[in-house]
C-alpha cells in the first residue's frame, strides 16, 4: 500500500470495501476521509447499476442454428471403440456403476475358482448326483408324454394314416412348404418400404 | 425423458462436457442453454449490434462445440467459452476500427482539405428501425457509459460486475496478468463513475 505517499485508499482497498472484505485500517481511514467515503459510495452505486443489468437473449432459433453447424460424433459408430470407454467415464455415477459391476464379476469369478480348487471331490459328487437326477427326471417326462399321447382318441387313426411311407412323405413335404411360405411372407412383411414409392392418393 | 433432462440440468459443466464428447446431443444443447444468454449479452454489449452479436455468439458456440475434444477439463468450461467469445468480439472491434480509419480519408492525403475530399460519407448509425430497437435495448445511461469504455476495460468490467466472474478467472479468460485486470477494472469503474456523475447530482 502506498498510503504514506498517497493520503487516500488504494485501488485494492476500494475492491476490498466493495466486496465487504476491507481491513480495519481501511475502515478507519474511510471514517476520517470524506473524499474516499464519497468515492466508495459512487463506486458502490456504479457496481449496483452494473449488477442490476439484465441479460439479453438471442433469437429462439439460436440453439438450432448452432447445432446445424456442429458435428456431433456418432455414439454408435463401429470405428469409435473409444466412445464406449469415454461414456463409461463420463460421469461419476456411470464410473461408479461400471466399477461396481467389474468388482462383482471379478470377485465372483475369483471366489468360484478358489472354491473349486479347494472342493474338487465335493464338486465331482455334486455333479454326478445332479446329472443322475436330471436324466431320471427327463426319462420320466418322456415316458409320461408318450403314455399321454397314446391315450388320445385320435392316436390310432393318426398312426394308421402315417403307417404308409408315401403319405408320410407327402405330409412332410406339405409341412415344409407351409413353413417356407411362412418365412417368405414374414420377410416381405419385415422389409422396409422402398424410397419414393407410389403416391396412391396424390 | 424428463428425469434425464433434469439429471442433465443438475450435472456440472465438466460432466455435461464429458457426455457431449461421447456424442450425446442433448449434452450439446444443455451447454448452449446454459451459456447462450451470458455469451450473447457479453458480445452484444461489446459490439452493440444485435445481428452481429448473434453471428459472433453463434461462431463462438460452433467453434467451442466443434473443438470439444480439445477442451482440457482442468480449466473451467465457462472460462474457455468466454475466452472464445471475447476474442471474437475484440477481433471484430479491431477490424472495425481499421475500417473506420480508412473511412476518414486517404492515408496519402497531406492536408485536412484533402482528407475531407477523400473521406467517405456515411449516414447516422441510428437511422434504421433495427438500430432504433438496439438503441432502446442498450439505451440506459449505464449501457451508454459502458459503450464508451475501451474494449479491454469493457470486457473486464462486464465479466466482473455483470457476469460475476472472479479476478483470477477474468485474467485467465483475457490472458492478462492479474494486476492488469485489477487496474483495468479500477479504471473502468472510475470512467463509469465520471460518466454517471450527473445522475447522482
Amino acid at each position: 500500500m502506498t498510503r504514506s505517499v498517497n493520503p487516500h485508499l488504494s485501488s485494492d482497498d476500494f475492491d476490498a470495501l466493495l466486496e465487504g472484505a476491507a481491513s480495519q485500517e481501511a475502515h478507519a481511514h474511510l471514517d476520517a476521509c470524506a473524499f474516499c467515503r464519497e468515492q466508495v459510495a459512487a463506486d458502490r452505486a456504479v457496481v449496483t447499476r452494473l449488477e442490476s443489468l439484465s441479460s439479453f437473449a438471442p433469437s429462439p432459433a439460436f440453439p438450432d442454428q448452432v447445432m446445424a453447424r456442429v458435428a456431433v460424433p456418432d455414439p454408435f459408430a463401429l470405428h469409435s471403440f473409444g466412445s464406449a470407454g469415454r461414456r463409461m467415464f463420463a460421469t461419476r455415477r456411470s464410473l461408479a456403476a461400471a466399477a461396481s459391476v467389474a468388482i462383482i464379476v471379478v470377485g465372483a469369478m475369483a471366489a468360484s475358482v478358489i472354491w473349486t480348487l479347494g472342493n474338487r471331490e465335493t464338486l465331482a459328487a455334486a455333479g454326478s448326483w445332479l446329472g443322475g437326477e436330471a436324466m431320471s427326471w427327463l426319462w420320466i417326462a418322456v415316458r409320461g408324454g408318450a403314455a399321454n399321447l397314446m391315450e388320445q382318441p385320435w392316436y390310432a387313426a393318426a398312426r394308421g394314416f402315417l403307417g404308409s411311407p408315401t403319405r408320410l412323405a407327402i405330409l412332410s413335404a406339405a409341412i415344409t412348404t407351409v413353413y417356407l411360405g411362412g418365412l417368405f411372407a414374414l420377410r416381405r412383411l419385415m422389409a422396409l418400404p422402398a424410397q419414393g414409392g407410389a403416391h396412391a392418393h396424390a | 425423458m424428463t428425469d434425464r433432462r433434469a439429471a442433465l440440468a443438475a450435472a456440472t459443466d465438466q460432466e455435461v462436457v464429458a457426455l457431449a464428447r461421447t456424442g450425446h446431443e442433448p449434452a450439446y444443447r444443455e451447454l448452449i442453454r446454459r451459456y447462450e444468454r451470458p455469451i450473447f449479452s457479453l458480445v452484444f454489449r461489446m459490439v452493440r449490434d444485435r445481428e452481429l452479436a448473434e453471428d459472433l455468439a453463434q461462431e463462438t458456440f460452433v467453434k467451442a462445440l466443434n473443438a470439444i475434444e480439445s477442451y482440457r477439463p482442468e480449466f473451467k468450461f465457462s472460462s474457455w467459452i468466454f475466452k472464445i467469445a471475447n476474442n471474437a468480439a475484440i477481433d471484430h472491434l479491431r477490424r472495425r476500427e481499421l475500417d473506420t480509419l480508412s473511412l476518414d480519408g486517404s492515408p496519402h492525403a497531406e492536408t485536412p482539405e484533402a482528407m475531407e475530399a477523400t473521406a467517405l460519407q456515411i449516414g447516422n448509425r441510428l437511422e434504421s428501425p433495427l438500430d432504433a430497437v438496439e438503441a432502446k435495448e442498450l439505451g440506459g445511461a449505464i449501457e451508454a457509459a459502458i459503450g464508451r469504455l475501451r474494449p479491454e476495460y469493457r470486457s473486464c468490467i462486464l465479466l466482473r460486475h455483470v457476469e460475476g466472474r472472479a479476478y483470477e478467472e477474468i485474467a485467465e479468460i483475457l490472458n492478462l496478468p492479474l494486476g492488469t485486470v485489477k487496474t483495468y477494472i479500477h479504471r473502468a469503474r472510475n470512467e463509469l463513475r465520471q460518466s454517471l456523475a450527473h445522475l447522482r447530482e
